[in-house]
């Protein structure tokens, strides 16, 4: 890969993980230009998920490097990274689920302090997402999947983050909320949050998104702006895993 | 006492004091999954330190309160920072093993101090009692009532309202979410520990007042009751921890009241074991919950199991099988007799938890039923002492088996609390069948050790017969885990859910275990009873229990030579170093902290 563009908000240069034995990423290289959306496409077992979870902190890779905003994440705890300003949208939401909605949006302001704007952005997030208004003291295990989606991510927002890292936010959602969610992720795109996601779903994610990569058994096979790639025809044969050449 | 009235207020506020221990295993538990076998050994420390405070600084009972629950906090702290901070990415039996062994330093530690004798433990109010109703209540109930409202009071507020409380809420129901939302996972479970450490020692404080006297054996006593009050509540549950800690104390009162005080425990056993088969995840579960323990396969660290060459274990055996012929004392021998019957135990549990992987926390109460067995065919049915042995291993096989049979359905840390709860049970059985065991008394005048007739009386004819025993057993044990059966209970230990959708029956497989574990362990217990020629309900208690596992753990779980050797390890090493009786369990305590901290997977490996 080349050296990251300046405006780079989130790099990973020449990752490569480890489970055990087992290699997840070889020479995994990503980079997140300040403002967009970035897009990294793969099938099962393809090293996503474990992507975000070396962006978290929550697990560690062997030998690279990640930055955020220019400084090295490696040495970072989760919360640290947290309070760096990257908020997260977990694969299957990952709710508190015992606790109510109000209590599971306030959670993503943990580590801020300033109680009235809290509050305030409380109500903006009442705003964006008008469904939630009424759900408030309602446990939020009791949702419909859409809607701890959209918990989910007035949660992270919460945080006033400058990325949001998103595992397969459509993942389980039925096509009326897919479409909410993807038109979501390009409002808070626009209010100047960058969005770092991981999809399997390349022709929904490829709508909003800036650029894309695409990851096969823990390889860049592909890269470059999404609207490229939409009419690659390689981009089937390697999201789908078809051939091994691409 | 004499009135229901008394019975239920007693019951209540024996309830309260539970509820403190409970609610601290409660926190912890839904915090970072586990059980804190550490818990009693706090409550002793804060009764101890309470006495320190009553007695020698004569402080006023406000200023009492405060500086136990400090102090205990304190030691909490140093728990979860050094003792079990360091195992957080280990397989998820270290921690436990690490609770099991800080309990027993901490015990040590308190008896080394202050002597295992009671003490009185006065407490600082006036003894006058108030009627109300058909009852009496003293201003110390009112205290522990009091004690009891304000903690679970505070702990609501703190739980409820504070950031801190949060963090801990969201903690327990998702630990990765949290730490993603900026929760320091670290500090939660420092505040978790700290408190339950507060409310526990407080606790010990308040018993050791309420029946004037304190001693060492609180701890694990303590410990057994918060379990159970957790338990039937509901695994990591608080206000389910006081419901169940409430229901425990009026369960045992009434027990009490119809069937008398020795009674007291059995009930809290029983009732733990009912809740545990009918409804594991506690009274109050509702069906969304998880099943305990869901992961698999991460229980028991994995290892490559050293390979000893046969000729090695040929050596071995022949040295160890002339070595009576050679110039050594008796002592040797004596200790090496020792190391056999214990290697028998370990044979046993080694099988049991290693292999199959159910983490027994009870395995003396196969010895004391092998043992009971073998005295009683003997000495009443005049049964031949090497058949009533042999009769001793079948009883502990199959009724061993049988006892532990409802908890076949649970998993992982819930296996030890019911073969824990088992074995308390059968102590306490042993204890109160006077008609057949003698209870309290004990047997005595138990026949020799003998074979076809001729008494083995020397040292080395019964360091032969031990040895010779338990080598059949090993070969035995050897022979099974190298058949398919052993690759069965393998499979149902890495994985009991792949392994049942492969048609394994989960049951059959765990009772083959218990039987043959039963057995071997029904054997040792059997030969020791002939070699002491007494025997009570305390001969084989917890603490061997807990020697046993420590042993399987040094030699490598399911490791038969591993088992052989740790009780060698285990036995010989403070005989060769001389380390006075009182010392011992405290250096056992500190061989599994550091087995589990540098050397999980044991000596020679697990298998």
């Amino acid at each position: 890969m080349t050296n990251p563009p300046p405006d780079a908000l989130l790099t990973l240069t020449d990752v490569n993980t480890f489970y055990g034995q087992a290699q997840v990423h070889f020479d995994l290289s990503i980079s997140v230009p300040r403002g967009h959306i970035v897009c990294l496409l793969g099938g099962n077992a393809s090293g996503k998920s474990t992507t975000m979870k070396i962006i978290l902190g929550l697990v560690k890779p062997r030998s690279g490097e990640v930055t955020f905003d220019g400084a090295s994440l490696l040495g970072l705890t989760t919360p640290q990274i947290v309070r760096r300003g990257i908020a997260s949208v977990p694969e299957a939401r990952r709710l508190f689920a015992d606790m109510s909605v109000r209590e599971n949006i306030l959670m993503g302001a943990f580590v801020r302090n300033d109680r009235e704007a809290i509050a305030q952005d409380l109500d903006k997030m009442l705003t964006l997402f008008p469904k939630l208004g009424q759900r408030l003291s309602q446990r939020a295990g009791s949702l419909s999947g859409g809607e701890q989606q959209m918990v989910a991510m007035a949660r992270a927002l919460m945080s006033r983050p400058r990325m949001i890292v998103m595992d397969e936010p459509t993942m389980g959602l039925s096509p009326l909320y897919v479409d909410r969610v993807l038109e979501l992720i390009r409002t808070i795109n626009q209010e100047g949050v960058s969005v770092f996601m991981v999809e399997q779903n390349a022709s929904l994610a490829l709508e909003i998104a800036h650029e894309a990569y695409v990851l096969q058994t823990g390889k860049i096979v592909l890269s470059g702006s999404a609207r490229a790639l939409k009419d690659d025809p390689r981009i089937r044969d390697a999201y789908l895993g078809g051939s091994e050449a691409a | 006492m004499s009135s229901w009235l008394d019975y239920t207020i007693n019951g209540l506020i024996v309830g309260n004091v539970y509820a403190l221990v409970a609610v601290g295993l409660a926190l912890i538990f839904g915090v970072s999954r586990l059980i804190n076998f550490a818990q009693g050994s706090i409550y002793l420390v804060g009764a101890y330190i309470g006495w320190v405070a009553v007695v020698q600084l004569h402080t006023p009972l406000p200023l009492t309160i405060i500086v136990v629950a400090v102090a205990a906090a304190l030691v909490g702290l140093i728990i979860e920072r050094f003792g079990l901070r360091p195992l957080q990415n280990s397989v998820r039996i270290a921690p436990l093993l690490a609770t099991i062994g800080i309990s027993f330093v901490l015990d040590q530690l308190v008896m080394l101090t202050f002597s295992p004798n009671p003490r009185a433990l006065p407490s600082q109010l006036p003894d006058i009692r108030f009627q109300i109703g058909g009852g009496t209540i003293g201003p110390l109930d009112l205290l522990i009532a009091g004690v009891g409202l304000t903690s679970a009071l505070l702990l609501f507020v703190f739980l409820r309202y504070s950031k801190l409380g949060w963090a801990v809420r969201a903690t327990a129901q998702d630990r990765d979410a949290a730490m993603q939302m900026g929760v320091d996972v670290n500090r939660v479970n420092q505040a978790v520990f700290g408190i339950a450490a507060a409310l526990g020692g407080v606790s010990g404080l308040l018993v050791g007042m309420y029946y004037n006297q304190i001693d060492t054996a609180m701890s694990l006593q303590a410990t057994l009751k918060g379990v159970v009050a957790e338990v039937v509540g509901g695994a990591g549950n608080v206000p389910g921890a006081v419901i169940g800690s409430l229901l425990l104390g009026l369960v045992e009162s009434y027990g009490v009241a119809v069937f008398g005080t020795s009674y007291r425990n059995l009930f809290a056993f029983l009732l733990l074991v009912v809740v545990l088969v009918l409804r594991p995840n506690g009274l109050f579960a509702s069906a969304r919950q998880a099943p305990p323990e869901p992961l698999t396969g991460t229980f028991i660290a994995p290892s490559r199991p050293v390979r000893i060459p046969r000729w090695a274990l040929l050596i071995a055996t022949a040295v160890f099988a002339i070595l009576p012929l050679l110039p050594v004392s008796f002592y040797v021998l004596q200790t090496l007799i020792n190391a056999w019957l214990l290697g028998m135990l370990a044979l046993s549990l080694t099988l049991v938890a290693g292999t199959i992987g159910q983490v027994s926390l009870g395995h003396a109460a196969l010895l004391a039923i092998g043992a009971y067995t073998s005295a009683l065919l003997s000495l009443t049915f005049a049964v031949p002492v090497g058949l009533a042995i042999i009769g001793g291993g079948l009883m502990s096989a199959a009724l061993g088996t049988a006892l532990i049979s409802p908890s076949f359905r649970l998993r992982g840390h819930y296996v030890s609390i019911a073969t824990l709860a088992i074995g308390e049970i059968v102590s306490l059985v042993i204890l109160n069948w006077e008609s057949v065991t003698r209870g309290p008394i004990g047997i005595s005048g138990i026949p020799p050790l003998s074979l076809f007739g001729y008494e083995l009386v020397s040292p080395i004819s019964i360091y032969w017969f031990s040895f010779i025993v338990m080598v059949v057993l090993a070969l035995l044990q050897g022979r099974l885990l190298g058949s398919h059966l052993g690759r069965s209970f393998r499979a149902i230990r890495d994985d009991d859910i792949a392994a049942r959708a492969y048609g394994l029956s989960l049951n059959r497989y765990k009772s083959l275990a218990f039987i043959f574990g039963g057995f071997a362990a029904g054997v040792s217990g059997g030969i020791a009873a002939h070699l002491y020629s007494y025997i009570n309900h305390e001969t084989f208690n917890t603490q061997q229990s807990i020697l046993a596992l420590t042993v399987v753990i040094l030699g490598g779980l399911g490791n038969v030579v591993g088992a052989i050797l740790g009780a060698v390890a285990l036995v010989g090493l403070p005989e060769v170093f001389r380390i006075a009786a009182e010392y011992r369990i405290l250096i056992y305590g500190i061989v599994l902290l550091l087995l589990v901290r540098f050397r999980p997977q044991g000596l020679l490996g697990t298998m």
